[in-house]
């Protein structure tokens, strides 16, 4: 307990390391108070556009409601979709900033409408958000390589190493004290800003908990990195160079290295493919016989088979109809593109398990429902919305049921989900098996220097 | 000058016997080589497939049976945005944009399908680029390297004797400097080939070129001079160090990552779902093609009739329905066109925010300078949507045109209730073979360069100001082995 007093004065009296750890205290908050307001626009754009949805689908029943058809009220309809940010995208916002998390559909092919992109300035969306995330997985290894490549050698440098040994009863005890000082000092500087916005953004306790335990690990992790790194006798500056190596390959190289491999080993080309498909599907349909449309979708709706047979003139449900097909006949491509976004995304993952970086961002965007498993699955809660549209619409389009007024009212509403995140267990594990690795890795080669040593 | 070439030897020769230092600089230059080989890769993958999409959505138009023009309408058409020249060097926003528009009547829509959409989260730092090896990676080996340069030999006492034994300090930093500088050219040489490259291989023209290795070159010598100066300011190599890894994260991660946080509060961006509700009700504002009471279609069938100098709509000698759909067309493309300028003017207003922070973070200058060269920014997708939807805007009234004289009216009225209305009301595929294709034309060479140019008076600004500070650095030595 005196050891640590001691240090937790003898570090308060080095000037750099207090400002280093107040410096990252000062970056984290600020991507704490960076993340609320993202998140609070976010909140505030969805917010305001239901009043502007409602004045909308008002304006379009106003009139089409005199016709009282079913096809007028079903084709210029839109319907709001959105995406509402989870209790911790303040920490990590991932994709929300370059994909919708707002979409209007009507009850056309989906597939023309899905991929819709968002209004964003590009040029911003470049350089990529200051998060909490980002600066955990980036900026505080730099910090720990700032406070740790000299723990020892920076003593012996200026010639009190063996006075500083010889002074204490124990060497464990003397270094313990200071890495764990340092340590807890980085990840204050840490939590404490995080802790506030997680307080006034009301994130569950044990996500909480989530977040703290992979800081820890992550920090752990670097810090047993510096230290095996500073055990070789070298200078600090060559600690220093060689840490400074380790955090460009682990945080910058590997993942940009495995980003380029994972895209061409899981091409998305369906992308760009399945507009160009699903749009010659809908339109051949003007140029073959109603019938073999007609076929097609009652094989995938037969209980539309024995309505009214249509006749020469235009009639809705064979336009709606003729939509439908045209979603199913891109069916498989946009299955492969949906399936090719999971599984670079199930790659990275992979990836993760050997890159503590790597891992410690997706579990916290997996914690923050804001990664693209996310961002599919609200392209998926859209494709179930979709459905219901369908099945609101075709009893009025096929039985000739008149659309009145007040059925603009019955129209299915969107019902948002709340992903709560799942517990990144295998990412975590990931990390702290790299941790032990590393360390085990040290303390083989220490000991392998004793024994040189002793010979 | 011999004095500054031995002390650059001797710390060339240091750097190499210094397995960590040199070990890094291979790890960084193999790094650009290989950002430099990939980022090539797939850039011209890139444009095979763009290519590719674009002959098959030609001939996909081309190909259309006999149809009523105004299927072909809906019918639409795609642009995909060609790969510019520089982008292998630069990808700037490309990964942010989408490259495929489709372009259809009464609509403007999105460009979709960007690669960062569809990525996993990897890369949140960046791709990787010999940009961003260039303005990032190397910026921060440069700091390890060269921190300890000058404030190492006052640690070790060496600073003086060589000081005392005549070496000017301004010799003595210009040696170091040159020395760092070497490094610099070293790790970034692959990027200067691959830029080669590209201008020898057509891609790229020669003006952006030698303006973007200029613009590199001076960004890099700005880092070493302030890394010499501020090592031979320090008392400490370990202050040095964690003043220029701050230095770092203030201007190379920090600045470019809170500037669009600023931009985004100054000049807010409406998001799409409002756009569209705002264009619906502007629309429903302006009249209703369909209510034949409608002050302004009214006032339009007036204007038309007196044109064609008839009393009735059937008696003119044109379809009245392709009238409409030219007037419907001209009137909600306005709308369109008045809500995406507002947009742009939005994000450009961001973009001069941005910029401006040039003033406190070289790594803002490089960026634009290396951006608008590669003609990977704002501007240029900017410009590529203005040409798709001026595309559109073409096609469709070409269109509405063919609806107005080649088809007739009672035909067109007709079509949605007999078969043989229907029948008569399509007209000659040799209209959409005759339809002039996509092709978008790049900025000229002039214009580009124009529009690089304050970016690359910022960077020679910086170095004003670096070599300013490092003389300083050198006389204050200078002055304190006296």
């Amino acid at each position: 307990m005196n050891s640590l007093l001691r240090e937790v004065r003898f570090l308060l009296s080095l000037r750099s390391v207090v400002l280093a750890i107040c410096c990252l205290f000062l970056l984290t908050a600020v991507s704490v108070g960076a993340g609320l307001a993202e998140i609070a626009r976010q909140r505030a754009t969805i917010a305001r556009i239901e009043p502007q949805q409602k004045a909308d689908v008002a304006a379009v029943a106003a009139w089409a409601s005199k016709g009282r058809d079913p096809g007028d009220a079903a084709y210029y309809t839109f319907h709001a979709t959105w995406d509402p940010p989870s209790d911790l995208a303040f920490a990590a916002i991932g994709t929300r900033d370059v994909s919708p998390y707002v979409l209007r559909v009507r009850a056309l092919g989906l597939e023309a409408q899905l991929y819709e992109g968002e209004i964003g300035n590009p040029e911003a969306a470049l350089p990529g958000r200051f998060d909490f995330a980002f600066v955990l997985v980036y900026l505080a290894p730099l910090f720990v390589i700032l406070l740790f490549h000299d723990l020892r050698s920076g003593e012996r440098e200026a010639g009190r190493l063996r006075a500083l040994e010889a002074s204490v009863g124990s060497t464990f005890e003397l270094w313990g004290a200071r890495v764990a000082v340092r340590a807890a000092g980085l990840f204050l500087a840490l939590a404490i800003p995080f802790l506030v916005g997680a307080a006034l953004a009301g994130t569950a306790p044990w996500k909480i908990g989530a977040v703290l335990a992979v800081v820890l690990a992550y920090l752990a992790f670097w810090i047993v990195l510096c230290l095996v790194v500073a055990r070789a006798a070298r200078s600090s500056l060559a600690n220093a160079m060689t840490l400074a190596a380790a955090w460009m390959t682990l945080t910058l190289i590997i993942p940009a290295i495995g980003h380029i491999a994972i895209n061409s080993a899981v091409p998305l080309q369906q992308g760009m493919e399945l507009g160009v498909k699903q749009r010659t599907a809908v339109h051949r349909a003007w140029d073959i016989p109603k019938s073999e449309t007609m076929d097609a979708f009652f094989r995938t709706h037969p209980e539309w088979k024995d309505t009214a047979p249509l006749t020469e003139a235009f009639h809705w449900k064979w336009y709606f109809a003729f939509h439908q097909v045209g979603d199913e006949t891109a069916g498989d491509l946009a299955r492969r593109y949906h399936d090719g976004v999971l599984e670079r995304a199930a790659w990275s993952e992979r990836l993760g398990l050997v890159t503590p970086g790597v891992a410690t961002q997706l579990a916290l965007h997996r914690l923050a429902a804001t990664d693209p498993a996310a961002q599919i699955a609200y392209q998926d809660r859209i494709r179930a919305f979709h459905g219901q549209l369908g099945g609101f619409y075709y009893p009025y389009l096929f039985r000739d049921k008149p659309f009145d007024r007040a059925d603009f009212d019955r129209a299915p509403a969107f019902q948002p989900a709340f992903d709560a995140g799942t517990w990144p267990g295998l990412l975590l594990a990931g990390v702290i098996v790299m941790t032990s690795l590393v360390a085990g890795f040290g303390w083989l080669r220490s000991k392998a220097a004793s024994a040189w040593r002793s010979l | 000058m011999s004095v500054i070439l031995s002390v650059a030897h001797n710390e060339l020769r240091h750097l190499v016997r210094s397995r960590v230092a040199l070990t890094g600089l291979i790890l960084v230059a193999l790094l650009t080589f290989a950002a430099a080989l990939t980022s090539r890769a797939y850039q011209a993958d890139q444009a095979a497939l763009r290519e590719r999409l674009q002959h098959a959505a030609d001939q996909d138009f081309a190909a259309q049976p006999n149809r009523h023009p105004h299927r072909v309408v809906h019918f639409g058409h795609f642009a995909i945005r060609p790969a510019s020249g520089l982008a292998a060097m630069d990808p700037g926003v490309e990964a942010y944009t989408g490259n495929m528009i489709f372009l259809e009547g009464h609509r403007q829509n999105s460009a979709n399908f960007g690669d960062a959409r569809q990525s996993s989260l990897l890369v949140r730092f960046g791709q990787l680029s010999p940009a961003l090896v260039l303005q990032v990676i190397a910026p921060l080996l440069l700091v390890f390297i060269g921190a300890g340069m000058v404030a190492g030999e006052r640690e070790r006492g060496t600073l003086r004797q060589s000081l005392l034994a005549g070496v000017s300090g301004g010799a003595l930093l210009a040696g170091k400097g040159l020395a760092l500088g070497a490094a610099a050219l070293a790790i970034s040489s692959p990027a200067f080939a691959l830029l080669l490259w590209l201008a020898v291989s057509g891609g790229a023209r020669l003006s952006a070129v030698l303006l973007s290795a200029g613009g590199y070159l001076a960004y890099l010598a700005v880092w070493t001079l302030v890394i010499i100066a501020v090592s031979a300011t320090a008392r400490r190599s370990r202050s040095a160090l964690i003043a220029l890894v701050g230095a770092w994260t203030f201007a190379v991660v920090l600045t470019p990552r809170i500037s669009p946080e600023l931009a985004a509060s100054l000049a807010p961006l409406p998001t799409r779902v409002e756009t569209d509700i705002a264009v619906q009700r502007d629309l429903r504002a302006m009249g209703d093609s369909h209510n034949p009471n409608d002050p302004y279609f009214a006032a339009f069938k007036q204007k038309t009739l007196k044109a064609y100098g008839v009393a009735r709509v059937e008696d003119l000698p044109v379809n009245y329905r392709g009238l409409l759909a030219v007037e419907g067309e001209k009137l909600t493309s306005s709308l369109f066109n008045r809500y995406s300028n507002q947009a742009f003017a939005a994000m450009e207003a961001q973009g001069r925010l941005m910029d401006a922070l040039a003033v406190i973070s070289p790594t803002m200058a490089i960026r634009r300078l290396s951006m608008t060269l590669s003609e990977t920014d704002l501007f240029a997708y900017r410009r590529f949507l203005e040409q798709a939807e001026a595309y559109r805007y073409d096609l469709v009234q070409r269109l509405n045109r063919l609806q107005a004289t080649a088809v007739t009216a009672a035909d067109d009225a007709d079509k949605s209730k007999s078969a043989a209305a229907e029948a008569r009301s399509r007209i000659s595929a040799d209209h959409w073979r005759a339809m002039p294709h996509f092709n978008p034309v790049r900025p000229s060479a002039a214009d580009v360069v124009s529009r690089a140019a304050p970016a690359f008076l910022v960077l020679l600004a910086w170095l004003a100001a670096a070599a300013f500070f490092v003389t300083r650095a050198g006389r204050r030595l200078n002055g304190s082995a006296a």
